[in-house]
């Protein structure tokens, strides 16, 4: 005889349990005096525990009433939980709405710097102009102590355009992505959590 | 008939959430009698009870606004029920009387022994239960007397569906260990 199959009596029982599994135990059981012994020992258990009436309780009208005449003005955490979700939402229009600021303005940047350079911008006032003008500020400076010359002094040069042009702009596109990525990730968590509550519930 | 009343108390929560209380009133008459049945089962006295009950209701108006309506409105109170059940009992944790040895236990086989009333063999019923693990009990009481499926007690416990039937498990385990050595349930020794 296969091994008794205690352990799933009570999911049995409950009607939880189903496929392979039931079909292992219906098996079981029709073979086996002991665990249908054990079967029969849970419906008696089950049939004590409703043997424990409820007692006389308020009607569920009369509880009513008194717990109304209990209940505050208003539910305390409202104020908070509607914030939240207007913060929620709020979120991802922020970010898109920063990002569009961010690549309008660089763009329009990136225009000046170029008709600043094909000579457009002439009669531009000074300070437009020299917005755009990526200079060299440290590379120079080492080169007038003599640290830097040459190749590695046009390397530096490279280096630092990069570091104070691209590289925050990059950086700041990145955190927006990374912000707007996790947002992302949290909403279908959520979403697909509440889709599988309600697919649960049928 | 069953979707219209989910209809209804979903329009009801929205209502109570927006601080109606004669919608929360509503929704208190509808599930007063689930909820007295799950605290008088976790506390096992009538008055503590009453007052766990209606706790039960005042932290739920407090917390609708948190309330999230994919969950039954059943299964989020009945946690609440839960909690304030195991609230009061820890504030007013009765000395329960544990002598179960002196008394003797029904059993449907003739026998020399059957000498207990019915009240004195529910009473003994009672008190096993009350001496279960509160966690094991928790989940006994939403599967014997409020039916639940095991999906449903997962949720109102916020636990997984395992720990749910290994604690079913453990507190059937328990109740039959005590009620069969008093001969309330017939012994299985025959068949080991």
């Amino acid at each position: 005889m296969p091994e008794h199959v205690t352990e799933w009596l009570s999911v049995y029982f409950d009607g939880e349990l189903h496929g392979h599994r039931l079909r292992q135990v219906e098996e079981h059981l029709a073979e086996c005096e002991a665990c249908r012994a054990e079967l029969n020992t849970l419906q008696n258990l089950s049939g004590l525990l409703h043997e424990d009436p409820l007692p006389d309780f308020p009607s569920p009208e009369r509880f009513a009433t008194r717990v109304s005449l209990l209940l505050p003005r208003r539910p305390i955490a409202a104020p908070e939980n509607k914030l939240f979700e207007i913060g929620w939402w709020l979120l991802p229009v922020g970010l898109l709405a920063s990002w569009v600021f961010i690549s309008t303005t660089t763009l329009t940047g990136d225009m000046v710097s170029a008709a600043n350079q094909v000579g457009l911008l002439k009669n531009i006032s000074g300070w437009i102009a020299s917005g755009s003008n990526a200079s060299v500020y440290w590379s120079n400076t080492l080169e007038q102590f003599g640290v830097l010359r040459g190749g590695s002094l046009n390397w530096a040069e490279i280096i630092e355009v990069f570091t104070r042009t691209a590289l925050p702009q990059f950086m700041l596109h990145l955190s927006i992505a990374v912000v707007y990525l996790g947002w992302l990730a949290t909403w279908w968590a959520r979403h697909s959590h509440q889709m599988q509550s309600l697919i649960l519930e049928g | 008939m069953e979707n219209d009343s989910a209809f209804n108390e979903a329009e009801l929560v929205i209502r109570a959430q927006g601080g109606e209380r004669s919608a929360f009133s509503e929704l208190v008459r509808i599930h007063a009698r689930g909820v007295f049945n799950v605290v008088y089962r976790m506390c096992g006295n009538q008055l503590m009870a009453e007052d766990a009950a209606q706790e039960t209701f005042l932290r739920a108006w407090q917390n609708l606004p948190s309330y999230r309506r994919q969950m039954p409105l059943r299964n989020w109170l009945y946690r609440i029920a839960f909690n304030a059940g195991m609230d009061m009992l820890r504030k007013e944790r009765r000395v329960l009387p544990n002598d179960i040895e002196d008394l003797y236990l029904t059993d449907d086989r003739p026998g020399p022994e059957l000498l207990v009333s019915q009240q004195e063999c529910t009473t003994l019923v009672q008190k096993a239960v009350l001496s279960l693990p509160d966690a094991s009990r928790a989940v006994l009481v939403l599967r014997e007397y409020e039916g639940m499926s095991y999906q449903e007690i997962a949720d109102a416990l916020n636990i997984p569906i395992g720990t749910v039937m290994s604690r079913l498990n453990y507190a059937r385990k328990l109740l039959k260990d005590q009620l069969e050595q008093k001969t309330f349930l017939p012994a299985e020794a025959d068949y080991a």
